[in-house]
C-alpha cells in the first residue's frame, strides 16, 4: 500500500470509479491496474470521508484479484467491485455504514486515550507540512486507558494479514532508514521514507480498526515531521526514540496477527505507554542523549576503498588511512550503516506473490525431469550408435529441460540483503550495549542463496556478530593502546567461490588465543593435550557444546551455548564453517553453504553391491592407500597416515552391514571427509562419478534413520541414500570399534 | 506355519464389511480394506536402508517419489522361505505411503459382516492384533489386516531398535 505524494495519479472520484468498471472487462488489464491504484488512493490518501474508505479499500483489493487472475470467479468478483463502491457512495452521503461504527469506535477509544488539542483522526489536516493547531507541547499527558484490547467484531479478516505483511515492510525499510539516518543525519532520502512509512500504517491501522496501532505511528509520524522540517535534529536520543518506536510498532503488528489467528483478543506489548509518552513529550532541551550524531565524514568511504583495493587475502585488515581522528569524534556513538554512500534503493522490479508450497512441487517436479530425462538419454538403445536423430532429439530435450531447471531454481533464491540489515541493527545495539565504537561493513548483499536456507542462516550469523562485538572487537582505550583505530570494524562478506555460497565475518578484533583455548578445553575434559592439532584444529574446539573463553558472561553472550548451536544449524543446510585468526589482529569465520538444498552434488560410490551418495561439500579427497600409510591403534583402531595427519578409517561396509564389500583400504578407496576433529577417511569401494541429485526424505514410516538424510533418484531409476557425513562419523565414533582381525597383510 | 490370532476386542465394535483386496503369503491368504490401496506394481529392485529393523526391507522410487518397504512375513515372524516375491502393494495410511510385498494378488471381493468373525486367541507369544478379523468367503478363510496397526507398530519398533541397536 504505496502513498503517492503527487497527485498525479488522476482525480479519480467515485462516481467516475464507477461508471469507468462498468465499461471495463476482465482482459483490459491496464485500465484496471490503473483503476485499481486511483482506487487506491482515494481510500489512502484520504479523499472520501473515513466511512468510506473500507469499501473502497475492498473495492480495490478485489480488483486486484481480477487484475492478477486469483479471483476465483470473474464476473462475481467485478459484481463484488462495483456493490463496494456503491457502498461507498452511500456511506459517503452520510447514511449509517458498518465502516462508521468501526471509526466511531475507534476514534472513541483514542479520543479517550488522547487529551491533547490535536485529535488522531483529523488526518486531512495533519498531511500538511506545517505543524497543526498545537503548538509545540513539551509535555502532553496522555491518560491511558488500561486493559486488554479486542479486535473489532466486524474486523475485515480479509484485509488484515495484507495489512499486517505489508505494514511490516513499511517498519523494515524505516528501520534500515533510520540506521541510515544515523550514519548520514540529514539525509532526507532516509527521512521520507521513514515519515511515509509510519504514515501508512498510521493511516490504514485507522480504519481497519486498530486505534492503538494508529496512534502509536501517529506519534512516531510527529517526531520525524519535525526532524524533517529541521525543527528539531536528529541526536543520538532521537535515533534512540525513533529505533525503539520501529520496535514497538513490529510488537504490535505480531500483537494484531495474534489476535487474527487466535480470540481476538490484542494484548499491549510491554512498554507501549512510555515509549508514547516519550514521543510525545520530546523536547530537545531536554534530551540527556543529546550528543549530535556527525554527519559521517568521507573517511569511512575512502576506508571502504582502502578495503576493496587491498585485496586482503593475507593481512586480517590493513589499517585505514588517516581517517581515525574524524571517526574519533563519534565519541560514544557507533558509527553504523554502510561505510559507502547511501544507495538509492530501486524497488522497480515487478513482482507477484507466489506461495511456498508450490514453488516447492514445482522446482521438485522440475529435478525429476531432469533425471528422467538423462534416465532416456542413458538408454542402452540411443548408446549404440544407429539412432542418430533419435539422439539429437532427446538431446535438444535436454537442454531445454536443463535451462528449465537453472530457472526455477532461481525462484527460489533470495538476495542476502536483507539478512544484512538485519544484522547492521544487531551491531548497533550489541555495540551500543558493551559501549564500543564499531563499524559493520557489508559486502556482496546482492549474492543469493536458497530461501528456505536464509532463515536458518540468520540465527548463527545474529549470534556470531553479537560475539564479534561483544568478544571479538577490544574496546576504543585498549586498541588505542595497540596501536589500532578506535572505530572497530566487522566486515560481512559473500561472494561465490567453487559452487558455493561462502559467507565471511572478520572482524579486526583480540584474535583467538590457541592456549586460552587449549586450556580451557583441556579443562572441560575435552582433549588431553593439543599435541598433533593445528591452529584450526585448535580454533575448531569453540563449538563443543558448553565451550566458551569469555572471562565474563554478559548478558549478550559468553554463556557458552551459541557456538555448538551455530554449527550445528549450519549443518541443517549443509553449511560447513572454517575458523582462521591471529592474536592481535582479528579472526574471520567462513561459511560455506551449497547454492541451494533442492539439489545437491553429489559424489556417487559403490560399497558392495549398494550405492551412496556422499555431498561433495563434505569431501576434501580420496586416494588409494600405500601399505605404509596404514596402521592400527592398540589393535582396534584403524588408522591412516596422510601428509603427517592421522586420520581414523570408518568402514562403511561394516557400519551398514553391507555384504561382499571391499575389506581391504588397499583394494578400495579411502574419502577424506569432515572438518576439525572429526575429519575420518571413509572405505568405499569404488567413485562412480559426480551426480546431481534431488534429495527426498525416506518416507515418513520410517523416522530418522541415522547416517542417512534422505534417499535420492539415481540414474538408473533405483534409490540411492545420501549419506550425513557428520552423522556418519558421529556413529563410527560412539561405537567400539571392533578387533582388527589378525589375518590382515599389512598389519603394521 | 501357524495362524496369528488373539481376540481383537477393539475392532469388534466397527463394522469390517466391506470390500477387500486379498493376496497371498506364504500361503496364506489375506485380506486389506480396498480404500487403503493405492496400486499394485510389479517387482522392483528395493534399495536397502541401513541400521533398520528386520522388517523394513527399504526403499524404492515410485515416480519420483521414495517409499518404504515393509516386509509382512518378517513383520509376522514368518520364515523368509525365499521364495520370488512377486509384487508389492502400495498402501496409503494416514497419508503416508508404504510398500508391502506379497507373493501374490488374488482378487478383489465384498465380505459382509456376517462372514465375519473375530480372530481366536491362540496364547501369548502370538500377535494377532493387526487382525480385524478373519472372513470366511468362497469356502476359504482370508485373514484381514489391519494394515494401521500393522505399520503403526513398525514405527515405535523403529525407533526401540534404532536406540537398542549396536555394530
Amino acid at each position: 500500500m504505496q502513498t503517492s505524494d503527487d497527485s498525479s495519479v488522476s482525480s479519480l472520484n467515485l462516481d467516475d470509479a464507477a461508471t469507468l468498471l462498468m465499461q471495463l472487462e476482465e482482459t483490459d488489464t491496464a485500465d484496471l491496474t490503473m483503476l485499481r491504484e486511483a482506487l487506491t488512493d482515494l481510500a489512502f490518501e484520504n479523499r472520501v470521508p473515513h466511512s468510506a474508505q473500507p469499501f473502497v479499500a475492498r473495492a480495490a483489493r478485489v480488483l486486484g484479484t481480477i487484475v492478477n487472475g486469483t479471483a476465483p470467479d470473474v464476473p462475481a468478483a467485478f459484481a463484488d467491485v462495483s456493490s463496494a463502491i456503491e457502498d461507498a457512495m452511500r456511506a459517503s452521503e452520510g447514511s449509517v455504514s458498518r465502516a462508521d461504527r468501526v471509526v466511531e469506535r475507534a476514534a472513541e477509544t483514542t479520543a479517550a486515550a488522547v487529551t491533547a488539542s490535536v485529535p488522531v483522526f483529523e488526518l486531512d489536516q495533519l498531511d500538511e507540512l506545517d505543524e497543526p493547531a498545537a503548538p509545540i507541547v513539551p509535555k502532553r499527558s496522555l491518560q491511558h486507558d488500561v486493559g486488554v484490547d479486542q479486535l473489532p467484531d466486524d474486523a475485515d479478516r480479509d484485509l488484515l494479514p495484507d495489512f499486517i505483511t505489508e505494514s511490516n515492510e513499511c517498519v523494515v525499510n524505516a528501520e534500515v532508514a533510520l540506521l541510515q539516518l544515523e550514519a548520514f543525519p540529514d539525509d532526507e532520502e532516509a527521512i521520507n521514507t521513514v515519515f511515509r512509512a509510519f504514515h501508512t500504517v498510521k493511516g490504514t491501522s485507522a480504519f481497519l480498526g486498530l486505534p492503538r496501532i494508529a496512534a502509536f505511528a501517529h506519534e512516531a509520524e510527529s517526531l520525524l515531521s519535525r526532524v524533517r522540517d529541521k525543527e528539531i535534529a536528529y541526536t543520538k536520543g532521537c535515533a534512540d526514540l525513533s529505533l525503539r518506536s520501529a520496535d514497538m510498532l513490529k510488537a504490535l503488528l505480531v500483537s494484531a496477527e495474534t489476535a487474527l489467528n487466535g480470540n481476538g483478543k490484542l494484548p499491549l506489548p510491554d512498554g507501549y505507554h512510555e515509549l508514547l509518552d516519550a514521543l510525545a513529550g520530546y523536547d530537545p532541551a531536554r534530551d540527556a542523549d543529546g550528543v549530535m550524531l556527525p554527519v559521517t565524514p568521507a573517511a569511512p568511504a575512502a576506508t571502504g576503498a582502502a578495503w576493496s583495493a587491498g585485496a586482503d587475502s593475507d593481512d586480517i585488515f590493513p589499517v585505514p588511512t588517516g581517517s581515525s581522528a574524524a571517526a574519533a569524534s563519534a565519541a560514544a556513538v557507533p558509527a553504523v550503516g554502510n561505510g559507502n554512500k547511501p544507495r538509492v534503493e530501486s524497488n522497480a522490479d515487478a513482482t507477484i506473490r507466489v506461495r511456498t508450497d508450490r514453488l516447492d512441487r514445482m522446482i521438485d517436479m522440475v529435478g525429476e525431469l531432469v533425471i528422467a530425462q538423462s534416465i532416456i538419454a542413458g538408454d542402452e538403445l540411443l548408446g549404440t550408435g544407429k539412432q542418430h536423430d533419435l539422439l539429437r532429439k532427446v538431446t535438444h530435450a535436454g537442454k531445454i529441460v536443463r535451462e528449465l531447471q537453472d530457472l526455477s531454481m532461481s525462484m527460489r533464491m533470495v538476495p542476502l540483503r536483507a539478512t544484512f540489515q538485519k544484522l547492521t541493527r544487531v551491531v548497533r545495539d550489541t555495540a551500543s550495549k558493551a559501549s564500543k565504537t564499531v563499524q559493520f561493513v557489508t559486502e556482496g548483499d546482492d549474492v543469493e542463496i536458497d530461501r528456505n536456507m536464509v532463515d536458518v542462516l540468520g540465527d548463527p550469523l545474529v549470534h556470531m556478530v553479537r560475539n564479534a562485538v561483544d568478544h571479538g572487537v577490544e574496546g576504543p582505550d585498549e586498541r588505542e593502546a595497540n596501536s589500532k583505530p578506535r572505530l572497530g570494524v566487522v566486515r560481512l562478506h559473500a561472494y561465490h567461490a567453487s559452487g558455493n555460497v561462502v559467507v565471511e565475518l572478520k572482524d579486526d578484533g583480540r584474535g583467538l588465543h590457541r592456549d586460552k583455548i587449549v586450556k580451557k578445553a583441556i579443562e572441560k575434559g575435552l582433549i588431553e593435550s593439543d599435541k598433533g592439532m593445528t591452529d584450526s584444529d585448535v580454533f575448531n574446539l569453540i563449538f563443543a557444546p558448553g565451550f566458551s573463553t569469555a572471562e565474563q558472561i554478559t548478558d549478550i553472550s559468553g554463556r557458552g551455548v551459541g557456538m555448538d548451536v551455530v554449527r550445528r544449524n549450519l549443518e541443517k543446510i549443509r553449511g560447513r564453517i572454517d575458523i582462521t585468526s591471529a592474536p592481535g589482529k582479528g579472526t574471520t569465520f567462513a561459511i560455506h553453504l551449497p547454492l541451494t538444498l533442492a539439489v545437491t552434488d553429489g559424489m556417487l560410490v559403490r560399497v558392495g553391491e549398494e550405492r551412496f551418495v556422499i555431498p561433495l561439500t563434505h569431501i576434501h579427497m580420496s586416494f588409494r592407500p600405500e601399505p605404509a600409510m596404514l596402521s592400527t591403534v592398540v589393535g582396534r583402531g584403524e588408522v591412516v597416515l596422510l601428509r603427517g595427519e592421522l586420520l581414523p578409517i570408518i568402514r562403511l561396509h561394516r557400519l551398514f552391514d553391507v555384504t561382499n564389500a571391499v575389506q581391504s583400504p588397499l583394494d578400495g578407496l579411502l574419502m577424506i571427509v569432515g572438518d576439525g576433529d572429526r575429519r575420518s577417511a571413509l572405505l568405499v569401494d569404488d567413485l562412480l562419478g559426480q551426480q546431481q541429485v534431488v534429495a527426498k526424505t525416506l518416507g515418513d514410516g520410517l523416522g530418522k534413520v541415522p547416517g542417512v538424510t534422505g534417499g535420492a533418484i539415481l540414474g538408473d531409476g533405483r534409490v540411492g541414500l545420501i549419506l550425513d557425513v557428520s552423522e556418519t562419523v558421529a556413529l563410527a565414533q560412539s561405537h567400539e570399534p571392533t578387533p582388527v582381525r589378525r589375518d590382515r597383510k599389512h598389519a603394521a | 506355519m501357524s495362524t496369528h490370532t488373539e481376540s481383537v476386542s477393539a475392532s469388534a465394535t466397527q463394522s469390517r464389511a466391506g470390500k477387500y483386496l486379498t493376496f497371498f503369503l506364504a500361503g496364506e491368504e489375506y485380506g486389506l480394506e480396498i480404500l487403503k490401496v493405492s496400486e499394485i506394481i510389479g517387482m522392483q529392485p528395493i534399495t536397502r536402508v541401513p541400521r533398520m529393523p528386520e522388517f523394513v526391507r527399504g526403499v524404492i522410487n515410485l515416480r519420483g517419489k521414495v517409499i518404504p518397504i515393509t516386509d509382512l512375513r518378517s513383520k509376522f515372524g514368518m520364515e523368509q522361505d525365499g521364495s520370488e516375491d512377486s509384487c508389492i502393494i502400495v498402501v496409503q495410511m494416514r497419508g503416508i505411503m508404504t510398500g508391502v510385498v506379497v507373493d501374490r494378488v488374488s482378487e478383489v471381493v465384498a465380505i459382509a459382516e456376517a462372514d465375519i468373525e473375530d480372530a481366536p486367541t491362540f496364547g501369548a507369544g502370538i500377535h494377532t492384533e493387526f487382525l480385524l478379523g478373519i472372513g470366511k468367503t468362497g469356502g476359504r478363510v482370508k485373514l484381514l489386516l489391519d494394515i494401521d496397526k500393522v505399520l503403526a507398530s513398525s514405527e515405535i519398533a523403529t525407533l526401540e531398535a534404532a536406540q537398542s541397536h549396536d555394530v
